[in-house]
């Protein structure tokens, strides 16, 4: 297949082409370094873009003027009807005052895992800064697991799936909630999945969710606690994080000790 | 609160801070993205009626766009161009967190005011695609939407911005690798 021509490659990188063409690129990309490339570009620009002009938020001085710009609008709506008895004002007072004590309890305890959610987020985007990706750089799991032995507490289950079209990149090591953290990158077609895995702590993980367009999964396998954060779609995250889970059984109960599974 | 109220603040309050960036690539200043948004809120409450389906965040998008537009061609009625430099710090947003050591402060802050530039500096039409995609992360079509151009034009003013801002990018990048750790 001839090169796609660069409005097509960054279609495919938008997940903006049907199923069988995205698999011819998928095909071609795997030949071609200039491609590669090329995606790789692209992966870095949306993580610098992100990064750096993704954070900006509505101050709360506005949140606060909106809100009550807004009062006054629904004010005139609800005035044109029919006029509201006493009794109504005051149940609406009361709600207005619980809707507020409400908003102040979300912003000031805020779920927790949020901490351990930036942070995985922060580290996501930071790998995805030029060099910053990978320490270990071998497709071979025989070497990138060993290598987590002298760098990151933990010790997860690596395997390559590049069968399945996840292909094993490298490893690197992280630090997650006070922890060095192992991480194994992986590629799949145009887009990066880092496998964060650390010890547990018994706290509880946080629901999988998006944050920045990035999906990020939990789970716990063993004594670990696992993250998978990309922007591939879910379910093809979800496949590889299946693999994973299947390997972790496949090693026993305890698959966070040290010691490689023969073969 | 009323069940349209509820309604909208369920809907559409969730994109608030979409809106707000939006409004800021593109009036280039916070100031202005103020008044844009509040502007943009206010118009998208009294038509709230008038949204159908659930795209309400390309909706509220498309509005802010409005806005921009009357907002500027209100100031160039008045010919009321204010200079940039009194522009950003009118309204006192604290753009960058000052606390921490400074020497680190500085060297971010020069970061993001050097990508910021590129992007200030790139015609509003690929600015705004960029933007939409890449951070609101809307969609080919949901851009289509809110630009109010065909897919075909989308794609090709996106594959031009990035190329532009990849290629300033790369020499920005090379000339200072120190700077990202």
């Amino acid at each position: 297949m001839a090169h796609p021509d660069s409005q097509r490659l960054e279609a495919y990188f938008d997940n903006e082409i049907s199923a069988p063409d995205a698999a011819d690129i998928d095909l071609h990309v795997e030949q071609c370094a200039e491609c590669r490339t090329q995606l790789q570009d692209l992966v870095r620009l949306r993580a610098a873009l992100r990064q750096d002009l993704g954070h900006y938020q509505v101050p709360q001085a506005m949140r606060t003027r909106l809100a009550r710009a807004l009062d006054q609008e629904s004010g005139t709506d609800s005035r044109r009807p029919s006029r509201v008895p006493f009794w109504a004002g005051a149940f609406g007072g009361a709600c207005a005052t619980a809707m507020v004590a409400v908003i102040a309890f979300v912003i000031f305890f805020p779920p927790p895992g949020n901490a351990l959610v930036d942070q995985l987020v922060d580290a996501h985007l930071r790998s995805l800064m030029p060099d910053h990706l990978i320490d270990v750089e071998s497709t071979d799991k025989h070497t990138v697991k060993p290598w987590f032995a002298g760098h990151a507490d933990v010790s997860p289950a690596v395997g390559d799936f590049e069968q399945q079209g996840y292909r094993l990149m490298g490893g690197r090591a992280d630090y997650v909630d006070r922890q060095r953290a192992a991480v194994i990158v992986y590629q799949h077609g145009a887009h990066l999945i880092n496998v964060f895995s650390w010890a547990d702590d018994r706290r509880g993980l946080p629901r999988s969710l998006t944050r920045n367009g990035y999906q990020l999964v939990f789970w716990r396998s063993g004594d670990l606690d696992y993250c998978a954060i990309s922007d591939t779609a879910p379910d093809e995250l979800q496949r590889l994080i299946g693999l994973l889970q299947a390997l972790g059984e496949l090693r026993g109960i305890n698959p966070g000790v040290n010691r490689n599974p023969p073969g | 609160m009323d069940e349209k109220r509820r309604r909208f603040e369920a809907q559409v309050m969730p994109h608030l801070d979409a809106a707000f960036r939006f409004a800021r690539w593109l009036s280039r200043s916070p100031g202005d993205a103020d008044d844009i948004v509040q502007d943009a809120v206010l118009r998208a409450y009294r038509g709230f009626n008038a949204l159908r389906g659930s795209d309400a965040k390309g909706w509220l998008l498309a509005i802010v766009r409005n806005c921009h537009a009357t907002s500027v061609s209100q100031l160039r009625r008045r010919a009321l161009v204010p200079l940039p430099e009194e522009h950003d710090v009118r309204d006192g947003h604290v753009l960058v967190a000052d606390t921490g050591d400074p020497q680190h402060e500085s060297i971010l802050a020069d970061e993001a005011r050097t990508l910021d530039e590129l992007i200030a500096a790139l015609p509003q039409d690929y600015r705004e695609v960029l933007i939409l995609r890449e951070i609101e992360e809307l969609d080919y079509r949901e851009i289509a939407g809110v630009v109010n151009v065909p897919i075909g034009t989308v794609m090709s003013r996106l594959s031009r911005a990035r190329a532009a801002l990849k290629k300033h990018w790369h020499l920005r990048a090379s000339g200072d690798t120190h700077g990202t750790s």
